[in-house]
């Protein structure tokens, strides 16, 4: 017999909306304002706490270490860079097993000002926009075109590949200078430094130009699409590559669906492999952020799940899809 | 001593065949079987006032004929009316329907259409909206608008897995809603229409709550009287209707602590899929259950199918609560006028595993071509999976009895003899 007030019951009831604001939030105040009280989570975390955020971060962006990591010589690469570079990939991958893309759907601030622009296009009763599903299918190669970009760009500074010569230095952080992070985050302690454009060289002031463009985009993007910085982010390309082996999971037994799309709808990534695929046990895919909105959005008893290593967390049932749809009780009198 | 003689009117003679159909049956459920419920009675009760004294339940109300179960009660509800679903199970009506349609029409289309040329309702829809489904639904809209009625098409997408038929049906639902709109001279707004959404998604909740006591392995209520529960929400007040069932669940709680089961021991327990009973062809369920075995489930649009999902709302703005309830009638649509339809076969089988269902019973109407149709992929299904199966066809007419209670009685047996094999 089910237990009316065992613990497991409350949390598939929870109300993941609330939880998921509150937890946000929380993880907002970490990484951005943590490092005021001295809170300092080490340079290889897997989320966007900014480096430009000096004095308020609670600790600092694998992707900004990475690309300082690779601008080293050939030679000096091969020799402790190598191994330093390693080590950190490292301890960048350890901190992303934790959580897998959970740490973009529960911590990253990014993320948490992207669903905070959402809310406030939800209160003004604008309806949300979509990428036709060829669209979306297209869009998804450009994280790993700009991951790839991140990549090079720092090698190419302090090599000549291919002959070409060595890139100028002003592309030492080329994705630091694109990223609305750099901008947004600062801004949050009240710096509004970094909203410039540098003439200083060229290279200066096309990247400055292109990461003031991208912030507009960033706010206005993210107003009428649910995510839309998301679909874009080399970050999560770079943590798709170590997503098998992490703990938590999202899990999905096929047998168990009926493919009503409920989850899709929910998906603010607009994954469609989450309601149509009823073979893969594991559905964390490279865009799903782990939000487990999809969790909650499905009415089939025991069909999804968020699963921390082997051990079920949080699963759909359909007792939480009826609570959390408000559909338990009749509110209104009866009208003869 | 002087008595009137009158000569009866062929209205008069369709409702008293009608009253006829309709108290044997309802006979039937409330005598043959032991341990009968107390809040069944007031669906009893409903189906004789409406079937065999035919008075009206919604006078001054605007009331809003449904072809299938894909038109939104919910947008019918927030506009203040009242959907009436016309799939009919009256052999009567299917007598009448006959002289109109092909020989080898679905009876159930035929009884719809027949009741449309007697124009003889209790409740007579102001208007009627029909979901392009499957072809003789389709087309019998046009031929129930030609006795006069006002039909609006609605058109329904035959496949569901393409972006195209989702946005497709989409457009159609707001279409729907419009028109709909207009017809009542009141505005589709946020507040009503989540208050309908989650009135209907209460009822639905209610019929997830009955469902789970048919897991039990002393099964309190019989299958029969699930479909007569099911198929009051086609036409009853909404509000009586959960109202009932509330008391209903409070009394089956009360059965479910006391153990009481209403088949025997060795009862086999059914999975009951393929064309809709639809009061009073209720000629298989009644045989399955007079034959000792039990319907725990079942996979059909007058019951599970309508009853399974619910709108899932992510904003509670206007624009995304007519978008899931849209999806909510065509991507959770298992019905088999779709192309593919490995969501049915999955949803049977699915039944089959949660409800401890010894064997499955396809029942398809002679003339409903797309469950006819259907029948080779679930039995190849389901002999893949193990899970023993009969496909019968039937139609309205009281003739065949005998044969299929062989046929049923038959594979009950075997099922029987297969449960104590397994022992």
């Amino acid at each position: 017999m089910k237990n009316k007030f065992s613990l497991r019951r409350r949390v598939n009831n929870m109300n993941l909306v609330r939880f998921r604001f509150w937890f946000q939030i929380a993880a907002f105040a970490f990484i951005v304002y943590g490092g005021y009280i001295g809170l300092d989570f080490g340079n290889k975390l897997p989320t966007f706490a900014c480096v430009y955020n000096a004095e308020g971060t609670g600790g600092k962006c694998y992707v900004g270490m990475l690309q300082h990591d690779l601008k080293h010589p050939i030679d000096m690469f091969m020799g402790y860079a190598g191994y330093a570079f390693l080590i950190s990939l490292a301890m960048f991958a350890v901190w992303f097993w934790v959580l897998n893309k959970g740490w973009c759907g529960f911590v990253c601030p990014l993320g948490t000002m992207q669903d905070w622009l959402s809310a406030l296009r939800r209160k003004t009763k604008i309806r949300y926009s979509e990428y036709s599903w060829a669209n979306r299918g297209k869009i998804k190669s450009i994280k790993y075109i700009l991951l790839l970009l991140l990549l090079l760009l720092p090698v190419m500074i302090a090599n000549s590949v291919l002959g070409i010569p060595k890139l100028p230095n002003g592309l030492s952080m080329p994705f630091c200078d694109i990223c609305p992070g750099r901008m947004l985050i600062p801004a949050f302690t009240g710096n509004f430094n970094q909203f410039y454009i540098d003439f200083s060289s060229k290279t200066d002031t096309v990247m400055t130009t292109l990461g003031m463009m991208i912030v507009g985009l960033f706010l206005v993007g993210s107003f009428v699409k649910k995510r839309f910085f998301c679909y874009f982010c080399p970050m999560a390309a770079l943590q798709y590559v170590f997503s098998k082996p992490a703990l938590l999971k999202l899990y999905k037994d096929g047998s168990k669906c009926t493919r009503c799309g409920d989850c899709y709808r929910a998906c603010d990534m607009d994954i469609l492999e989450i309601a149509d695929d009823v073979t893969s046990k594991n559905l964390v895919t490279e865009d799903c952020t782990l939000c487990l909105k999809c969790v909650a959005a499905c009415p089939e008893e025991g069909c999804l799940e968020a699963n921390f290593a082997g051990l079920t967390v949080f699963e759909s049932t359909k007792e939480g899809f009826i609570l959390r749809m408000a559909m338990d009780q009749n509110k209104e009198t009866h009208v003869h | 001593m002087y008595t009137e003689h009158t000569i009866e009117t062929s209205a008069e003679r369709q409702n008293r065949h009608k009253a006829m159909e309709a108290i044997s049956v309802l006979n039937a459920l409330k005598e043959d079987f032991k341990s009968p419920i107390h809040s069944m009675g007031y669906f009893y009760d409903l189906f004789e006032k409406v079937y065999c004294r035919h008075e009206p339940l919604h006078e001054g109300k605007a009331k809003i004929g449904t072809m299938c179960i894909q038109i939104p009660s919910e947008i019918i509800y927030a506009l203040d009316a009242v959907p009436i679903r016309l799939c009919n199970g009256f052999y009567t009506d299917d007598e009448i329907g006959s002289d109109l349609l092909p020989q080898k029409s679905c009876p159930l289309v035929k009884a719809t259409v027949g009741w449309f040329a007697s124009d003889n309702f209790s409740d007579k829809p102001d208007i009627t909206f029909s979901p392009t489904t499957c072809d003789q639904k389709t087309k019998a809209g046009a031929i129930i608008e030609s006795f006069g009625h006002t039909v609006i098409d609605v058109g329904f997408p035959r496949t569901k897995e393409s972006e195209e038929s989702r946005r497709y049906w989409r457009e159609s639902v707001k279409s729907f809603a419009v028109k709909l709109s207009k017809y009542q001279g009141k505005k589709l707004t946020r507040s009503n229409l989540e208050r309908s959404i989650k009135k209907v998604g209460y009822a639905q909740s209610l019929y997830h709550k009955l469902t789970e006591f048919r897991k039990n392995k002393a099964v309190p209520i019989l299958g029969v009287d699930m479909f007569l529960v099911t198929n009051a929400f086609f036409f009853d007040r909404i509000d009586e209707w959960t109202g009932a069932v509330e008391k209903l669940i409070l009394e089956l709680e009360k059965r479910a602590e006391d153990e009481v089961h209403v088949a025997g021991k060795a009862s086999p327990r059914i999975v009951y899929t393929g064309s809709p009973p639809i009061f009073p062809n209720y000629k298989i369920p009644i045989i399955i259950e007079e034959s000792d075995a039990i319907i725990v489930a079942d996979e059909t649009c007058s019951s599970n199918r309508m009853f399974n999902d619910m709108a899932a709302v992510d904003e509670w703005n206007l624009y995304d609560m007519i978008d899931s309830v849209s999806d909510k009638y065509l991507k959770a649509c298992t019905c088999p006028i779709f192309t593919q339809n490995d969501d049915r076969i999955r949803r049977i089988i699915q039944l089959v595993r949660s409800y401890k269902g010894d064997g499955v019973i396809y029942q398809a109407f002679a003339g409903c071509q797309v469950y006819e149709m259907e029948q080779r992929s679930v039995l190849a299904a389901m002999e893949r999976e193990g899970i023993p199966i009969l496909y019968i066809e039937s139609d309205y007419s009281p003739s065949q009895h005998g044969q299929l209670t062989t046929r049923v009685e038959a594979f009950i047996e075997s099922l029987k003899n297969r449960k104590r094999m397994k022992k």
